[in-house]
């Protein structure tokens, strides 16, 4: 029987364990997505890389009153870790994503302006404020952003005697030569249709033909015929073995360490690709180009940017001083100071005009990239349905990849998009 | 098989109390709570709304990919669950042996039991790839083949791996399940019946599967129901791809709520693993321990 | 001392076979087993169509090159091929290949004293061989008619020698033919493409002295580029006939062919199982102390790090591992402590005594397992918010526990149904009651059922990963697994620290598994004493 009642006292000490809140002060609940290999150690209470402290400390230490309990996660679990918190009624008080209109219809977002000073407000890019637009209040404010752009191996490229392709019959001709030359040792063109990054490829291809997610009012086009054509050009490339071998499976991750290690010719990758190479110990001699398009159409630059949000909470009393407390939260983060450092940190592209400044002195390529970043089209993340269209794109290349028709696909998942 | 020692009507159930409340508290409430939510409205961020009845079903069901993750969801319980529960049977019956070095031996299959299962995936995953992977690489610098070779170029033998990956860590599980039971088995037994003139085989037949079948029954009925939950092998390896083609039942709900956003059916469909579980427990288990009562 | 007419008999029949077995396997050491298909010139030729000026050209570029190495005494010949296709434009082009080629095959005894790794292990095996017939006349000679028992010491260690040489000659054959694949195929490739070059001249004069007898000179470097080598499948009949005699000399030894072959079988099995086993781990362990850029050796050049990198290590231990290690410990060793105190009196009332309701208990609690925790997620983490458990250890430790709970009661039920009775109704009838009956009778008896079920609920603990993502948001109170996670970012995925992190995640579940290991086997014997 003692060991009984011991099971009973454990029991009982484990109920007894109340976490205990100060009544005081504000907590914030923050979760930020792992962006790099540093960003545990520049947010999180205790790490070093933020000038030997972390963001954590130093904001409490800047804000008495505010707390924060910031958890940073892996970009695998976070929908799971954010919907069950949602489902529960606790959700964050300020979440890092990718997209936010999925917590749209359900109310669930406080508007940008309710916690945002003007002149934070006005700081952000407008570009990337237009699609935090909906019905009429922003949403979000934007995170960072990134660039994409075709990285080619020039060594690779001269040996084989081809030029940079700017067209896709160009492309097709070159990764040819470069199949001929090296005898299919060495990957021509990388392409990435895997679950995570489908809708990029998708992007890549069909807005190099002039079609794209939407047409021209904004209203979801999939099978558009461009976009069909588009999409069984990506998928010919992949059946001509001009390609990695393994589409469907073979990550950003894989593509770029092939391309690091000079097996992979030509890669559409984030503006990162430099960075990645030099830490994985590369020696390539790379260059950058705009991606190629359809004969007689105009490439476009893909651009990805992530967002902050901040989350209702009507089970708090004083409103003001929450909203008050987010906005010190984002006014502290989106200080130059700290927001270069972070933004620099893991070769991002900044979100806010204050920083371009500091940026670009430090590294001049930086402003190359802005320019980029300027005509760069992006996800049309703010549209309700964007999570199933997303999903949807990269379900219909990985179907057309083992042999369905692409034309039949997309009108599939077109009407079960605006069936809706 | 019982032996009449209680002293009270109610001796028996407070020896099942402090199992019952841990359960009771920490899976059964989790449990009642999915059932309330596969009768409900689930909004894409998950919010919980009012009853709907069996409309999130009837979603499920008519998925376009639900066929085909229910067939590889059966390929893959019963590919890992049979050959490993052999495997494991075969391990367990050569490590019961007497030889120099079992203790090693014992030691080292405990290895894929010890390590996480995302570790594992993520060790395999690297160790097939084409062009970096450690398996062309010993292949090819033992001089066994002369050509890198793509080990995974359709999805039916990523499938395959993925099946190899589960029964390279059920196995340890089996073995040692029975390598528990094995040890309880009295030698002098076996000494008795090779007196008899007894073979191999016959020893195998009427000493050994009788005593180690509850061992074993344990071992098929966990895994059958750990090996239908597995997550984090499919997940890591393929993610489902192409186009769910590879996906068996609980990463395809796991797609559907997280990346497709539909959290209603992905409930629903739970629900119905767990339902097909039950049925496919139950059965084995009231078979098997009526044969037990019958011995 | 004995002498048995019939043994003599077996003995000499058994030395016949021996020797039998050695002479064929030197008979097919004599064939021509290794054929090199030397591609000594190639003159490849774009935008050509067969039949044209270009063609024409070429071809009479290769016939010369061929009519030279004819004149030098090579036998030579060629092959052409073409390749056809249409370009973006519509335009056909042809890629014509002319290859000069040269057949050579060599048997065994060439490539004796010539420079090469295989040639050392071809003169291994042959000495082992000689040494053997050496050993087992010797040991024959006056006690072939002796029982085994029988024979002095010398003579046993003769025969035990004879057997060890001829294993080892066994063992050594398919090392002799990987080892050609190596040099030829393997080392010849890297060198040729210009992947290593440390020794690239010396290894080319080997290749010239052992193909042409170093005539080749110069040209041996273009020479080599094209090389293929083929083995015949009769080189593998070698292992056969000398298995024969391998065989033959057991059977000198014991008397009993089949339980000699028996262990060996069983040695084979058991290495295999192992080996396999190991494979992923040899994986994990190089993975982790290599650099981050070889971490991807696309050429697969090496097998081990060229540089064991150590401060992979520090550099995890720097991102908070240690600290998850802990927390993991703590709450894997305190749900198995949980899982146990209510396993252990669960499993006993279910498998000793007679009460209503006893399947749906089991049935309950295997009902428990059936749903995946990725599927219970919500409910778990709503129920931690009401009990104030919500990112703290101690949550994470009772959802493990009770999570493995029907494991731990079904393997313990199992363990003591299979053990009699009559032990603790000794106990009872002695005035013990049923506590006592529990923990001093069944307890020792069932120890090793209770070890495996402990094993198996720590290393699940140790395991689980969904429900502490949920749960955990402080990043002190990570478990390892979750830990791990942090290796793989949006930017890029660290091999080298993850698997560093992964070794030290495997590490101490082992270590805890072999120290129990030994009180498996205690509380084995102990019961073996007591039954």
């Amino acid at each position: 029987m003692k060991k009984m009642l011991s099971l009973f006292l454990v029991l009982a000490l484990a109920l007894c364990a109340v976490t205990t809140v100060f009544a005081d002060d504000i907590t914030l609940d923050v979760i930020i997505c792992q962006y790099g290999p540093n960003t545990n150690n520049w947010f999180e209470r205790g790490g070093t890389g933020m000038d030997g402290s972390n963001f954590v400390e130093k904001f409490e230490a800047a804000n008495p009153g505010v707390k924060l309990n910031l958890e940073v996660v892996s970009w695998n679990d976070v929908h799971q870790v954010v919907d069950t918190r949602i489902a529960n009624g606790n959700a964050p008080d300020i979440l890092n994503l990718d997209t936010f209109s999925e917590f749209l219809p359900d109310n669930l977002l406080l508007p940008v302006k309710e916690y945002t000073s003007d002149e934070l407000f006005n700081d952000f890019f407008a570009a990337f404020m237009q699609d935090f637009l909906v019905d009429g209040e922003y949403w979000a404010v934007p995170d960072l952003a990134s660039a994409r752009a075709l990285y080619y191996n020039v060594d690779i490229l001269n040996e084989a005697g081809v030029e940079v392709p700017t067209t896709w019959a160009e492309l097709e001709d070159a990764s040819q030569a470069i199949i001929d030359f090296y005898d299919g040792e060495i990957y021509p063109w990388g392409i990435d249709m895997t679950t995570d990054e489908g809708q990029a490829a998708f992007a890549y291809y069909t807005w190099g033909n002039g079609g794209g997610f939407t047409d021209e009012n904004g209203e979801w086009a999939l099978n558009s015929d461009a976009n069909v054509e588009a999409v069984e050009y990506a998928i010919g490339l992949v059946n001509a073995g001009y390609t990695n071998p393994n589409p469907a499976t073979q990550t950003r991750y894989d593509l770029q360490d092939m391309f690091a290690t000079g097996k992979l010719a030509m890669m559409i990758g984030p503006n990162q690709i430099p960075t990645y190479v030099k830490d994985k110990g590369g020696e390539i001699n790379m260059a950058t180009a705009s991606l190629p398009a359809n004969e007689g159409k105009t490439s476009a630059s893909v651009g990805v940017k992530d967002v902050m949000m901040a989350f209702r909470d009507d089970s708090v009393e004083d409103q003001a001083a929450r909203n008050e407390a987010i906005g010190k939260f984002m006014t502290f983060f989106y200080d130059p100071e700290n927001y270069v450092g972070w933004v620099s940190m893991e070769d991002f592209l900044p979100a806010v005009n204050s920083a371009v400044e500091a940026l670009v002195a430090a590294n001049p390529s930086f402003e190359a990239w802005l320019n980029v970043l300027a005509t760069c089209k992006f996800y049309p993340t703010s549209k309700a349905e964007w999570a199933q269209v997303r999903q949807g794109v990269t379900t219909v290349e990985q179907n057309a990849l083992t042999g369905a028709d692409v034309r039949a696909e997309l009108d599939a998942l077109q009407a079960e998009i605006t069936g809706k | 098989m019982t032996t009449g020692i209680n002293r009270h009507k109610w001796e028996p159930y407070l020896w099942l109390l402090p199992s019952t409340l841990l359960v009771s508290v920490f899976v059964l409430f989790p449990i009642l709570i999915v059932f309330k939510l596969s009768f409900s409205e689930i909004s894409q961020a998950g919010v919980v709304g009012g009853f709907i009845g069996f409309d999130n079903y009837v979603e499920a069901v008519n998925l376009p990919a639900f066929k085909a993750v229910m067939t590889n969801t059966l390929w893959w319980v019963l590919s890992v669950v049979i050959i490993s529960t052999i495997l494991g049977f075969i391990i367990a019956l050569v490590l019961n042996q007497k030889f120099r070095g079992r203790k090693i031996a014992r030691s080292i299959l405990v290895f894929p039991w010890a390590t996480s299962l995302v570790i594992q995936a993520s060790v395999w995953n690297y160790i097939i790839k084409y062009e970096y992977g450690s398996l062309n690489n010993v292949l090819l610098n033992l001089g066994i083949i002369k050509q890198a070779i793509n080990f995974r170029s359709s999805y039916q033998i990523e499938f395959i791996w993925e099946c190899w990956v589960g029964i390279f860590v059920t196995v340890p599980f089996v073995t040692f399940c029975v390598l528990s039971g094995l040890q309880s088995i009295d030698v002098s037994l076996y000494e008795a019946a090779t007196m008899d003139g007894a073979g191999f085989w016959h020893k195998l037949r009427h000493i050994t599967l009788p005593l180690v079948k509850p061992s074993l029954t344990v071992s098929t009925v966990l895994n059958i129901i750990y090996v239908f939950n597995s997550f984090p092998i499919v997940y890591t390896m393929t993610k489902g791809a192409p186009a769910h083609k590879t996906d068996t039942m609980i990463t395809y709900l796991y797609m559907l709520s997280f990346y497709e956003r539909k959290k209603g059916p992905a409930t629903a469909l739970s629900v119905i693993g767990f339902l097909i579980l039950c049925l496919c427990a139950g059965v084995y288990m009231m078979t098997v321990m009526r044969k037990e009562e019958q011995l | 001392m004995k002498r048995y007419p019939e043994v003599k008999k077996q003995n000499q029949r058994m030395f016949l076979l021996l020797i039998l077995g050695i002479v064929l396997t030197l008979i097919l050491m004599s064939l021509p087993l290794y054929s090199f298909d030397i591609g000594v010139y190639t003159k490849k030729s774009a935008n050509t169509f067969v039949g044209d000026e270009k063609y024409i050209a070429a071809r009479a570029e290769a016939e010369a090159v061929a009519a030279d190495y004819q004149a030098q005494g090579f036998d030579v010949e060629i092959s052409e091929n073409v390749v056809e296709r249409v370009n973006s434009k519509g335009k056909t082009t042809s890629l014509v290949t002319f290859t000069v080629s040269q057949r050579n095959s060599k048997n065994f005894w060439s490539f004796l004293g010539k420079d090469l790794p295989s040639a050392t292990v071809l003169l291994i095996i042959l000495i082992l061989m000689a040494l053997s017939v050496i050993f087992a006349v010797c040991g024959l000679a006056g006690s072939a008619d002796l029982l085994h028992r029988y024979l002095d010491k010398r003579a046993m260690l003769l025969r035990d020698l004879a057997i060890a040489a001829l294993i080892i000659a066994v063992l050594l054959i398919p090392v002799f033919i990987l080892m050609n694949n190596v040099t030829f195929s393997r080392q010849l490739s890297l060198y040729s493409s210009d992947l290593i070059t440390d020794g690239k001249e010396a290894f080319y004069a080997r290749m010239d002295q052992f193909l042409f007898d170093g005539q080749m000179g110069e040209n041996i470097g273009e020479v080599l580029s094209g090389l293929a080598i083929d083995h015949s499948a009769l080189v593998w009949l070698m292992m056969p006939t000398l298995f024969i005699s391998l065989l033959a000399a057991f059977s000198i030894r014991k008397g009993e062919i089949k339980s000699s072959l028996l262990r060996l079988c069983l040695y084979t099995f058991v290495i295999i199982v192992c080996v396999i086993t190991l494979y992923p781990y040899y994986v994990m362990l190089i993975t982790a102390f290599r650099t981050n850029a070889e971490s991807l050796d696309m050429y697969f050049l090496h097998m081990f790090p060229t540089k064991w990198i150590w401060s992979n290590l520090t550099d995890i231990i720097h991102r908070g591992v240690p600290r998850f290690l802990l927390n993991s410990l703590f709450i894997a060793g305190g749900a198995t402590a949980l899982a146990m105190l209510c396993g252990i009196p669960a499993a006993y009332a279910l498998a000793r005594m007679t009460f209503k309701g006893k399947k749906i208990f089991l049935g309950y609690v295997i009902m428990s397992q059936m749903f995946s925790p990725v599927v219970l997620l919500i409910g778990i983490s709503q129920l931690m918010t009401t009990l104030h458990l919500n990112n703290t250890l101690w949550g994470l430790m009772l959802i493990n526990a009770a999570f493995n709970q029907a494991f731990a009661i079904w393997l313990l039920r199992g363990t003591f149904v299979s053990i009699s009775p009559e032990m603790e109704q000794a106990a009872l009838i002695d005035g013990c009651g049923t506590v006592g009956a529990l923990t001093k009778v069944l307890i020792p008896m069932a120890a090793p059922g209770i070890v495996t079920a402990l094993i198996f609920v720590f290393i699940n603990a140790w395991n689980e990963y969904t429900v502490a993502t949920i749960l955990i948001s402080t990043a002190q109170y990570r478990p390892i697994t979750v830990g791990i996670t942090q290796f793989s970012s949006f930017n890029m995925i660290e091999w080298q620290y993850m698997f560093a992190a992964s070794l030290l995640a495997t590490i101490p579940v082992v270590i805890l598994f072999m120290t129990i290991e030994k009180h498996l086997t205690a509380g084995l014997t102990s019961g073996g004493v007591k039954g």
